[in-house]
């Protein structure tokens, strides 16, 4: 078992080195660079001064020196500055030598994109489980197909779309939600619980909508689980001996429908570090998504590579972590490992 | 589910529903001027820097502007006047202007302003090390210094016409702050210490920009206390919360300006709407090192050929005008004596015969077996692209072959501009206060990166730009001027399609708005707008 964490853990390194060296070139293979958009069809600004901030970024060296000296700044974990003026750190604050604190991009932007993810996520598997259940004991009945039609209306429906109308009729014509946002204006006067109040009030549209949108895949996955199991002998064996149905159902079976869903649980936890960028932009949400976005349009290189190193190891971490908790859920793969 | 089920049939029921909130103020009600309260408005991008020179973002000089001052500004008809000078004096020979500044002015931390600043400001700006864009204009000055502690001399070896332009739009910064620090990234960029209306009261990263009134303002205290600019990028999220009253002013498109507001008489209670000329034009230019564009009559026939009132009708729904020269219509420096080309296809078809094109069996035009036949070339901007659709369906009618390419803006840049590897683009220019033309149209201005990239060669034409950049007497220089907008018009280089107007909507608790907008624009006067305290919004209960 340690063996094979320790192999896991030491294979990473080259991934991780893999990944970044394709991100990096497909990245600079793009046309352009930051100087191509600050101020590039200002007439007033001239050539020659593009040029110097090109050299002064190393952009005019050859791309592999470029990942070189990348590649040297990362393994001691800097992730340097942002290209854009206002040369921001990428991941983290830094102090200058008079105690001013300029704060990191990814630092400003992640607790937001984590927040609301982490409650979508949530929110996800828990009311997909229960209509997943409901769905399953209700087979071909009226409550499955209306979970169905529903789902998948959710699924089908433009969040964009759906965002603009909610955001009309809650926000404008009955002003019950807050239109767009974080804080409202008068933040820093509220008490504590009146500011969480007023955050979960704001985030209250984002993540419905972003919810809506994952409830058909696990709801899926959580009825077709629940009826193979359901199909199996030692369900039948359960309520022969006379079970009460509902432990038939909470535990014989969901316990087991629910397997599946470890590994989608692993692989979403890349997810949690992305954000949408419709979504971000509509709601005035300054998260990952549109700091990426953002990032790419202006070719501002570390903050796309900062980003990206970020989020392949959380990738390659969360296939980990995933097998793992498999291998931990489930006793047959366990024993499989130990040999 | 019952309940998720019913939230979702609710919330789109109560969505088709017309009813606003109901909000009966009369917002009509005149009230005196009195001070205090806060302006929210939106902005959809924030700014990366607040020192404007080292930014080059127009979220950036937007808020720098209300925070730092420069030497002059413009007047309401955009002549100068003093910022921070009090009056200048330009030398016989053009070659020397001496600035005059205010005395007894403090910044924003009580420190005085001498001329020190000024020169400060100008050394950063010519600084090799200093990464900013802008330099090359302040290279032109031979010799800057202080005569005094509050006169500031600047001297060309050449007369340079935009000379006072330039001082307009360079702002000071103090030097007491930033003479230790490196100007390209110190952390006064983010919170700066200036001399205008306003000071930096909170930034709260891509949220919002707090300002506050600065008690040493120079030009004295703002009506209004606060400023508050919240950061959303869509504008249809900022029309919402216009609406809802969350916000009080922002800048709306021609839908929401011609087809939103005229249907709502409920939001035209709440709601004034302002249209100025904006601040730059659309073109349709060729590259004229390609065939067959480097014919004139092949340029003046798509000139013809194309409707531009049905672009501005289309495109800007009306809200637009078509302009002659690269001014701004009804400025000083307009040509008004020029004769428009307007559609006319019989024209254009003579112009193409006249060229040696005949129609083909296809209904293409041909010469020599070659179809007339070409690419345009847009970014990823709307307008543009809704613009290069109606050109090309207006050019296949009369007979020539045209497809259109969208590309993303960088790529647009590298690949195709500075390459030359283009055929036709469609494009935009700032309408610039200050007549100077040289880096677009001089012959010199056709490197990689340089923005003649059209390739348009005249040695008249850059005569006059270089005669222009030297006459400081306005009217010679207005003779320059007409006689380069002229020769441009008449060769077609590029189609001048349409200047649109800029649109804005305030709401009508702000008052003192000037009611037919100066030429300088509506926030002209922001300085004396005013919030009655009856219609304040209540901060606390937001």
């Amino acid at each position: 078992m340690l063996n094979y964490l320790i192999k896991r853990i030491l294979w990473m390194i080259p991934m991780l080195i893999g990944i970044s060296l394709i991100s990096f070139f497909i990245m600079h293979l793009a046309p352009g660079d930051i100087t191509s958009n600050e101020s590039a069809f200002n007439p007033k600004a001239s050539e020659e001064s593009r040029q110097k901030l090109r050299e002064l970024y190393n952009l005019d060296k050859p791309i592999i020196v470029q990942y070189g000296l990348w590649l040297k700044r990362i393994v001691q974990l800097d992730f340097g500055s942002s290209f854009a003026s206002h040369q921001r750190p990428v991941l983290w604050e830094k102090k200058d030598e008079n105690g001013n604190i300029k704060p990191g991009l990814i630092q400003k932007a992640l607790p937001i994109t984590l927040l609301i993810n982490l409650l979508t996520i949530l929110l996800i598997f828990s009311i997909s489980i229960l209509l997943g259940t409901i769905a399953a004991i209700k087979k071909n009945k009226i409550p499955d197909r209306v979970i169905t039609l529903f789902v998948f209306v959710g699924f089908a429906i433009p969040g964009f779309w759906l965002a603009l109308i909610l955001m009309y009729s809650l926000g404008v014509v009955n002003q019950v939600l807050p239109i767009s946002g974080l804080h409202s204006i008068g933040y820093e006067q509220m008490s504590k619980l009146g500011q969480i109040l007023d955050l979960l009030k704001h985030l209250a549209l984002p993540v419905f909508i972003s919810c809506l949108s994952g409830l058909a895949g696990i709801s899926l996955y959580v009825r077709n689980g629940m009826i193979e199991i359901l199909n199996q002998d030692f369900i039948k064996t359960a309520r022969a001996k006379g079970l009460y149905e509902k432990k038939v159902i909470f535990v014989h079976t969901l316990k087991n429908a629910l397997l599946p869903l470890i590994t989608i649980l692993g692989l979403s936890i890349p997810g949690l570090i992305g954000g949408s960028v419709i979504a971000e932009s509509i709601f005035a949400i300054p998260g990952m998504g549109k700091l990426f976005y953002d990032a790419v349009l202006m070719r501002d290189f570390p903050v796309v590579m900062g980003i990206l190193t970020i989020g392949s190891i959380l990738t390659l971490l969360g296939n980990l972590i995933a097998d793992l908790a498999y291998a931990w859920a489930d006793p047959r793969i366990r024993r499989g490992l130990a040999k | 589910m019952h309940k998720f089920l019913a939230l979702l049939i609710l919330s789109l029921v109560v969505g088709c529903n017309n009813s606003q909130n109901l909000d009966n103020t009369n917002y009509d009600e005149p009230a005196l001027p009195e001070s205090g309260g806060a302006l929210t408005n939106a902005m959809i991008g924030e700014p990366n820097n607040l020192i404007a020179m080292i930014a080059g973002d127009s979220a950036s000089s937007a808020i720098a502007g209300q925070i730092f001052n420069s030497l002059l500004k413009y007047d309401e008809n955009l002549g100068f006047e003093g910022d921070l000078a009090d009056s200048w004096t330009i030398s016989d020979d053009y070659k020397k202007i001496t600035f005059n500044l205010k005395q007894d002015i403090k910044w924003a931390d009580d420190e005085p302003f001498t001329c020190e600043d000024v020169l400060f400001t100008w050394k950063k700006v010519t600084d090799p090390d200093t990464r900013t864009p802008y330099g090359s204009d302040y290279q032109l000055v031979s010799s800057a210094s202080c005569a005094n502690n509050h006169i500031f001399i600047a001297e060309y070896d050449e007369p340079y016409a935009p000379a006072l332009e330039t001082w307009a739009s360079l702002h000071i910064l103090p030097e007491h702050l930033l003479k230790d620090e490196n100007v390209n990234d110190t952390y006064f960029s983010l919170n700066p210490i200036g001399s205008n209306y306003y000071a930096l009261d909170e930034w709260t990263t891509g949220q919002q920009v707090k300002l506050k009134t600065n008690p040493n303002s120079v030009h004295g205290r703002p009506l209004l206390e606060k400023k508050i600019t919240r950061i959303i990028p869509d504008l249809s999220s900022q029309f919402m919360e216009l609406i809802a009253g969350n916000i009080d002013l922002m800048n709306i498109n021609p839908i929401q300006y011609s087809r939103v507001f005229p249907s709502r008489s409920e939001l035209n209670d709440k709601v004034n709407l302002y249209k100025e000329m904006g601040n730059g034009y659309t073109y349709f230019g060729f590259n004229l090192k390609k065939k067959p564009f480097d014919d004139l009559n092949i340029r003046k026939a798509i000139s013809y050929a194309i409707n531009k009132e049905e672009i501005i009708n289309g495109v800007l729904l009306g809200l637009g005008e078509e302009i002659t020269s690269p001014y701004k219509p009804g400025t000083y420096w307009e040509n008004k004596t020029i004769n428009k080309i307007s559609f006319d296809v019989s024209k254009s078809r003579e112009l193409l015969e006249k060229s040696g094109y005949e129609l083909n069996a296809n209904n293409i035009y041909e010469k020599d077996g070659k179809p007339l036949a070409f690419e345009i070339l847009t970014n990823q901007n709307k307008q543009r692209e809704m613009t290069a659709v109606l050109i090309q369906r207006r050019l296949q009618d009369i007979g020539i072959d045209v497809s259109i390419r969208v590309i993303e803006w960088a790529s647009f840049v590298n690949r195709f501009i500075k390459t030359g590897e283009f055929e036709a683009v469609v494009l935009g220019w700032s309408l610039s206060l200050d007549p100077d033309q040289y880096s677009i149209w001089h012959s010199s201005q056709q490197g990689p990166g340089q923005f003649n990239f059209i390739g348009y060669n005249n040695p008249r034409v850059d005569k006059l730009l270089e005669d222009g950049r030297k006459e400081l007497n306005n009217e010679k220089r207005k003779q320059i001027y007409d006689e380069f907008s002229k020769i441009i018009y008449d060769e077609q280089p590029i189609i001048y399609l349409y200047a649109g107007y800029g649109l804005t909507a305030i709401h009508k608790k702000i008052k003192g708005v000037k009611k037919i907008t100066p030429p300088a624009g509506v926030f002209h006067n922001e300085y004396e707008w005013y919030i009655p305290k009856k219609f304040r919004r209540n901060e606390m209960s937001l």
